[in-house]
């Protein structure tokens, strides 16, 4: 196998040991007419995860965005409701928009990538949602992004699989920038790998990670955030900042930012904390008659939100809300 | 009526069990009706009592008892002693984002009612609106996240908002004066005043006089070193105002 990439304290060699199953369904993308979706990637893989992941998928699609788009559209891809699937999304230069891909995908040992890439000048806002109800899962979602361009990224992961889930943002081209949030809710026995991974290639590039995990019942959710400014990138910023809380005695959670700064004019910083339940609020809460179990899934539900602040789609909201209220109403009983 | 008791009321800290006791002793009674003013220097166990009333989990009561109507509230959880009637206005009020002001106190009121006659919402909006108006709060503050990023006097206008639409039997209000402007004080005094009446009664704990020319207590008590060594009507907090507390007699502590 060839190289993979680095995800400390998650066991990737080891999940990618078993065979990927197989493609049985295909990804549904609706878009505007000017959006065009093709099969294929036509592009290599670039490393074993890929290769992996592609022979996982058999088959994928391309869908690309043309220059100077500016359609309120959003394209919206949806994962097969059953097996693997890869997904390269193209985004053209001076391009306005929205995508928003969506898995609820079943099955076992699936692997599934979304690679999208931003030209120059392009403005992408991207919102990733993981409800998948499959059992081991490795997700890539990765993007690069040239000069001038700009992705606004929410990733909210709400899965029933346990896996790993490489979230990865490269600042390819000078000034370009990128925010990525990530709200998880781990429950269960859920054993759940982030490593979101940013890189500053280009001068003047700015690039920030914002994760924000809870965990409940015995799960276990591993947050590494990279950030990464290479030689060169002067100018660059890069931030990060990931933060768990733990609900329940045997609930385990690892927040590990690490930074790799290869050049000196630059600015970086990170912040990360593992804490159990705000006992603060609670008892804020609660001093206003509402119950012990109202006040915690208020209280969970403020701390996932500085992760998922830009979801605008009050639909979505409501029903990420009720993931949270759900799971916690399990977890009670 | 409904009556609030405090009897001989000692506290610890619960995870310092070695350091001293903080209330040491402390016997009070408010009526609905009634407006208490609670004063002394800082550090003397004002905030503690306020606390304890409430059952924050922090504190621990080693002897005496709590009681509402002459039923003790020891053994309720600081959610049931809310829906029994009390209400703590708190001096650091906790910021919590994802859920909108609105929500948070239509929800309060909710858990006052049995499920099936839960506040129809546009009455409670028309009720919020009004109550708004009359702390002259910005109608977006309905709808930002609770306490978030709010300044230090629009979290204590909050808190009063709260009040004013749960309507609860007993406030305690702990420094609710402390870092408002002159005109934010009267605006808070309006509300607290407007709930005044033989179904509320209220404890107000404040370090200076100011507020008590707004809201005229009934009774000022002065604690210090963890018990209550004066009380009197509003006339004490005036001259307290001139003489300061040092000369009122100290505690065993001191001695």
């Amino acid at each position: 196998m060839r190289e993979l990439p680095s995800t400390p304290k998650i066991a990737l060699g080891r999940m990618l040991r078993r065979a990927p199953a197989a493609a049985v369904l295909p990804v549904t993308v609706s878009a505007d007419a000017a959006v065009t979706v093709t099969p294929g990637l036509g592009i290599e893989a670039q490393d074993g995860l890929e290769d992996w992941l592609l022979a996982a998928a058999g088959t994928a699609v391309t869908v690309t965005v043309p220059e100077r788009y500016a359609g309120t559209t959003p394209v919206e891809v949806v994962g097969p409701a059953d097996g693997s699937a890869l997904v390269r999304v193209v985004v053209g230069p001076h391009a306005k928009v929205t995508i928003r891909d969506t898995w609820k995908t079943t099955g076992e040992g699936l692997g599934l990538g979304v690679w999208l890439e931003v030209a120059e000048g392009a403005t992408v806002s991207w919102l990733t949602y993981d409800s998948l109800a499959a059992t081991a899962v490795v997700a890539q979602h990765k993007a690069t992004l040239g000069a001038g361009a700009s992705l606004n990224w929410t990733v909210a992961g709400f899965s029933k699989a346990s896996g790993a889930s490489l979230i990865t943002t490269d600042l390819i081209g000078d000034g370009a920038q990128a925010t990525v949030n990530v709200g998880v809710l781990a429950s269960g026995v859920q054993h759940l790998g982030y490593t979101t991974r940013m890189t500053n290639y280009a001068r003047k590039s700015v690039g920030h990670i914002n994760q924000r995990g809870v965990i409940t019942g015995a799960a276990h959710l591993i947050f590494n955030g990279i950030g990464h400014i290479v030689q060169g990138a002067q100018g660059a910023d890069n931030q990060q900042e990931n933060r768990v809380l733990m609900l329940a005695s045997q609930a385990r959670g690892d927040a590990n930012p690490i930074l790799l700064i290869d050049e000196n004019d630059v600015t970086a910083g990170h912040a990360a904390s593992v804490t159990r339940v705000y006992q603060a609020q609670l008892y804020y809460l609660m001093s206003r008659g509402l119950s012990r179990a109202l006040a915690s899934r208020l209280v969970i539900r403020g701390f996932l939100e500085a992760g998922l602040a830009e979801i605008t789609d009050r639909r979505l909201k409501q029903e990420l809300f009720d993931t949270i209220d759900e799971t916690l109403v399990t977890t009670d009983a | 009526m409904s009556t609030l008791e405090i009897k001989n009321l000692h506290v610890k800290v619960k995870d310092e069990p070695e350091h001293p006791e903080i209330l040491r002793g402390v016997n009070l009674t408010v009526r609905t009706g009634e407006i208490h003013a609670l004063m002394g220097p800082n550090g003397n166990g004002k905030s503690t009592m306020a606390e304890t009333i409430m059952g924050n989990p922090r504190y621990q009561v080693t002897e005496g008892d709590i009681l509402i109507d002459g039923q003790s509230i020891l053994d309720l959880s600081v959610d049931a002693r809310a829906r029994a009637g009390l209400f703590l206005g708190m001096q650091y009020p906790a910021e919590i984002a994802g859920v909108t002001n609105a929500e948070f106190i239509r929800a309060a009121i909710n858990a006052r009612r049995p499920q099936d006659d839960q506040i129809p919402i546009m009455q409670f909006l028309k009720q919020l609106d009004q109550t708004m108006t009359t702390l002259e709060m910005p109608e977006d503050m309905a709808d930002r996240y609770l306490n978030q990023g709010f300044s230090g006097g629009e979290k204590k206008r909050n808190e009063i908002l709260q009040l004013m639409m749960i309507k609860p039997h007993f406030a305690l209000l702990d420094e609710i004066d402390s870092g408002l402007d002159i005109d934010a004080l009267r605006i808070v005094a309006k509300g607290v005043n407007a709930q005044r009446g033989p179904e509320f009664g209220g404890l107000i704990i404040t370090h200076y006089q100011r507020l008590l020319d707004y809201i005229v207590p009934d009774f000022v008590h002065v604690m210090k070193d963890g018990e209550i060594i004066e009380t009197g009507g509003a006339e004490l907090a005036k001259s307290l105002e001139k003489t300061g507390y040092s000369h009122l007699k100290a505690g065993e502590a001191d001695a």
